[in-house]
């Protein structure tokens, strides 16, 4: 029972995109992946990749690697092209198997709704790769500011977010510990029914939920010993700062995309 | 400190000064003894009166209920006295707006790095008090670089604390105290859970701090750490038991083991020395080895033959007993006498399986094996059966790989794994194999689940389909073997309420319940204090006497020497020593010393030369009187 946690991988690099403002990296990333919507030409998705490729080649993070984190939605790729491929039924025909017939429009779609969903997850990967925890969750922070004024404390969330990423690889550990324990006092989770199943789960479910607990009690503690008393007066290590001569040149490639993109778009090619 | 020097020079005013300090947990059961206090223990304290001066560096003892983590809790206003005062740094600390401003100067570290870690990168952690503290982000980068530089962490700044190791982790949670620049430096017990080299390197930095002028107050278990201290606190049931430098404390001996602590070892074997030779009675009750070293061997010099001695037969340990690495079952030629066997196995977490899949799929990937990295490669030993095995090896060596193997939690990628006769692989005999092996996790009390003390032991005994009668008898043998009395009160008690200790004895009992000949041990000391080692270690007895082979993953080298018939050591996923005690501390294999070899080997490099260099305290002190019999005899 090995749980894989691949939330959060930051690569460590010096790369012209770690550099860039974490809040410049995330409106650009929401802003990429909503323009996706308009990626339904070849031309367009040529526009597209290249963005991407360009961006992951200023990223210096291992092709393996990045590829790696997008490996776990592999075989979702690959289900929904198929459906496309076979059940799409326009345009002309242009093979057949047996009693199976592809159609144009099929392979289109197969093709352009598969490779826009694979750069929508390529820029939430680099985005992901190149941004620290901290970085990440000051830019989230910094993102839901205007929602401050309708009481969520955004400082807090991004906070409580960063925190729960990184509780998340002792609990696995000890999810495994468990399992282990369990496992070697004869529990047996194969081949039962949902109630049985269920009740068999109580060994492993009521522990975990107890460490839990317990590790959030003792952070708690810890972080008041740290004097963490809420968002307020507390300074950054990392100021978020846009450095015009670091960041605006990739504000400006990004903003250069979307209006060629949505040219293209508008002109319908 | 330099502000009050004109003021109050006899008397300058201290760091922390607690006034007959009470303090109890509302509706807390009575304090337990003998196990790791994670998380809020019910520690009492009733009437608690210490002054720490500037600077000082003092070490708080104590069985576990004693009181030392309220103690340390209440000094940085995590906790506020019922009675009595608390002031620190000339500060009372009466409320939580007072406990806010002492913690500002007041920096604490806690027993359990991974829930002290805010984010997964290790100066951003570091960055967290200042950022808290509302230090300009300048300064900021500036501490966290010295802070780290301090505990020798700089190189790892960008990395992940999960991928580091415990010891490395403890460091960074240390940085991340001295980045808020704190006057005091409040420690709980942060070596509990880290082996040797990270217990070393939690006292260099200590030892660093202390020419700083920083004042440090430690809670530990481990004696060696309170022989650095300045000063000694012991306490004892909520009161101040002992206060005095560890010199004076540790000169009274045996009496503290009454107070629910361990002497030093070379205290240990001054006091053994005395109680049975007139010859040494009076040797100094110092805890430095050199010192008693220095002391036992003018003593033998002064016996008459000590001067014809020097070329005794076998004067140096026995390095012709080659320890055999890598060769299954060394100095066992009954093939069968072995109770777990790992013949050449393997393993890559690259490659791992779920577990239910079969062995063909495995097999298929062979080929490409040689490119995995590797946790084990080529480990071949044998357990024999009815003995007990200690499986030592530095952080990261494949232990516990190795214990995941061999309870049939994990599959070699090559080579195989058999207990009983057993293949692991083998699903058709899974749950035959399953009755074959039990294991007993590190923290045993995480895996309690059942409404009941007596359902969570019977939970074993049931997957195995015993009738509800038979289920009973192993529940209550269970309990008696671990030293509960299975009263009908306790068995419908609900595991959760019980103390920390009955918590972990409930537990084991669950893995015992099962009769397995065959029993892993998973660090059965660590966090455990003096008297809950004892426990174990008479349980350990016991489970021998019984028969059952056991292996035990174990970080402590005296445990190993005092308790195991044989030893494997590994060492990068392989085993580079299997052997005896003996074979295996004198080949130099082991990750550590017991620390009677090292008492021998002090003493030899003062002419005191023993025919064969003791493992143990016990047989140290025997060697001991032996010789100086044999020398006045002649």
């Amino acid at each position: 029972m090995a749980l894989r946690v691949s939330i959060g991988q930051y690569y460590t690099a010096n790369s012209p995109l770690h550099r860039v403002d974490p809040r410049a990296k995330l409106v650009a990333t929401i802003a990429f992946m909503v323009s996706c919507l308009m990626v339904q030409s070849p031309a367009t998705l040529a526009v597209a990749l290249i963005a991407v490729g360009a961006v992951a080649a200023a990223s210096r993070v291992p092709a393996g690697r990045l590829l790696a984190q997008v490996r776990p939605l592999a075989i979702f790729l690959a289900v929904t092209s198929l459906i496309n491929l076979f059940f799409i039924q326009t345009g002309n025909i242009v093979a057949t198997l047996g009693p199976i017939a592809l159609h144009a429009g099929g392979v289109e779609a197969a093709v352009l709704y598969t490779v826009r969903f694979f750069l929508l997850l390529v820029a939430g990967s680099l985005l992901m790769l190149t941004t620290t925890p901290v970085g990440l969750t000051d830019a989230l922070a910094w993102l839901l500011g205007p929602l401050e004024r309708l009481g969520v404390s955004a400082g807090e969330t991004a906070l409580i977010i960063s925190i729960a990423l990184g509780l998340v690889p002792a609990l696995s550990q000890e999810a495994r510990d468990i399992v282990a324990a369990q496992t070697a006092r004869g529990a047996d989770l194969e081949g039962k029914g949902p109630i049985a199943y269920a009740r068999a789960c109580a060994p492993l479910l009521v522990p975990l939920f107890t460490s839990a607990l317990r590790h959030a009690e003792n952070l708690g503690r810890a972080m008041e010993a740290r004097c963490y008393t809420g968002p307020a007066g507390r300074t950054h290590y990392h100021e978020l700062r846009f450095v015009v001569r670091r960041d605006a040149p990739f504000a400006l490639l990004a903003a250069a995309y979307l209006v060629t993109l949505a040219a293209l778009f508008a002109l319908g090619i | 400190m330099d502000m009050q020097t004109d003021t109050a020079q006899t008397a300058p005013r201290p760091a922390i000064a607690l006034r007959n300090v009470c303090f109890s947990y509302p509706g807390a059961p009575a304090p337990e003894e003998g196990t790791a206090c994670v998380g809020n223990c019910a520690e009492a304290l009733a009437g608690v009166t210490l002054t720490i001066a500037p600077g000082e560096h003092v070490c708080v003892l104590g069985a576990n209920g004693s009181g030392k983590s309220t103690l340390i809790q209440l000094i940085n206003g995590l906790l506020t006295p019922t009675e009595g005062t608390v002031e620190v740094l000339g500060q009372p600390v009466t409320n939580a707006h007072d406990a806010a401003a002492v913690r500002r100067r007041c920096a604490m570290v806690f027993q359990r790095p991974e829930d002290q870690m805010v984010t997964s990168i290790v100066a951003d952690d570091v960055a967290f008090g200042p950022e808290n503290l509302g230090v300009p982000a300048a300064e900021i980068a500036d501490r966290v670089d010295r802070a780290l530089a301090a505990v020798r962490m700089s190189a790892y700044a960008q990395a992940d604390p999960t991928d580091l190791s415990g010891g490395q982790r403890q460091r960074v949670a240390i940085a991340g105290a001295l980045a808020m620049e704190p006057e005091i430096l409040l420690l709980d017990e942060p070596g509990a859970f880290l082996d040797d080299a990270g217990k070393q390197d939690v006292r260099r930095i200590i030892e660093d701090l202390r020419g700083q002028g920083i004042t440090i107050v430690h809670v530990t278990h481990d004696m060696e750490d309170a022989l650095a201290a300045d000063r000694v606190v012991v306490l004892d049931r909520g009161l101040i038991a002992r206060n005095g430098t560890p010199a004076e404390v540790f000169a009274e001996g045996g009496t503290l083991r009454h107070l629910g602590l361990e002497l030093p070892f070379a205290a240990a074997l001054a006091e053994e020395l005395g109680r049975r030779s007139p010859v040494f009675a009076g040797l100094p009750h110092t805890a430095d080895t050199e010192e008693l070293a220095r002391a036992v061997a003018e003593r033998m010099h002064a016996s008459p033959r000590q001067n014809a001695a020097p070329e005794q037969p076998g004067a140096s340990p026995r390095n012709s007993a080659p320890a055999t690495a890598g060769s299954p079952a060394a100095g066992s030629n009954a093939t069968d006498a072995a109770a777990v066997r790992l013949s050449h196995v393997s393993f890559s977490y690259a490659a791992d399986r779920p577990t239910r899949r079969r062995r063909g799929l495995i097999r298929r990937r062979d080929a490409a094996q040689a490119e995995l990295p590797l946790a084990l490669s080529d480990v071949s030993f044998a357990v024999p059966t009815g003995s007990l095995t200690a499986l030592i090896g530095r952080t990261g060596a494949g232990k516990s790989t190795t214990v995941e193997l061999v309870c049939a939690l994990k599959y070699p990628l090559t080579g195989s794994v058999a207990v009983g006769g057993i293949d692991t692989a083998d699903r058709a005999r899974r749950r035959l194999l399953r009755a074959q092996i039990g294991y007993a996790s590190q923290f045993p009390a995480r895996q309690l689940f059942a409404e009941t003390v007596f359902d969570d032991v019977a939970f074993g005994p049931r997957n195995l389909g015993l009738t509800e009668d038979e289920v009973r008898a192993r529940v209550h043998d269970a309990l008696a073997l671990v030293g509960l009395e299975p009263a009908p009160a306790l068995l419908a008690r609900s595991p959760f309420t019980l103390s920390g200790g009955q918590q972990r004895s409930v537990a084991l009992a669950g893995v015992l319940a099962l009769k397995t000949p065959v029993l892993v041990l998973d660090e059965p000391m660590a966090g455990l204090d003096p008297r809950g080692q004892a426990r174990m270690r008479v349980l350990i007895e016991r489970l021998r006497a019984h028969g059952t082979t056991l292996l035990m993953v174990t970080h402590n080298m005296d445990d190993v020497a005092e308790l195991a018939d044989r030893v494997v050591v590994l060492e990068g996923g392989r085993v580079v020593a299997n052997g005896t005690p003996r074979e295996v501390f004198s080949s130099g294999a082991a990750p550590g010393t017991p620390a009677a070899l090292a008492l021998s080997r002090t003493l030899a490099a003062h002419g005191v030369r023993l025919p064969e260099y003791p493992l143990t305290g016990t047989d140290l002190a025997r060697a001991l009187i032996e010789e100086m019999d044999r020398g006045t005899s002649r």
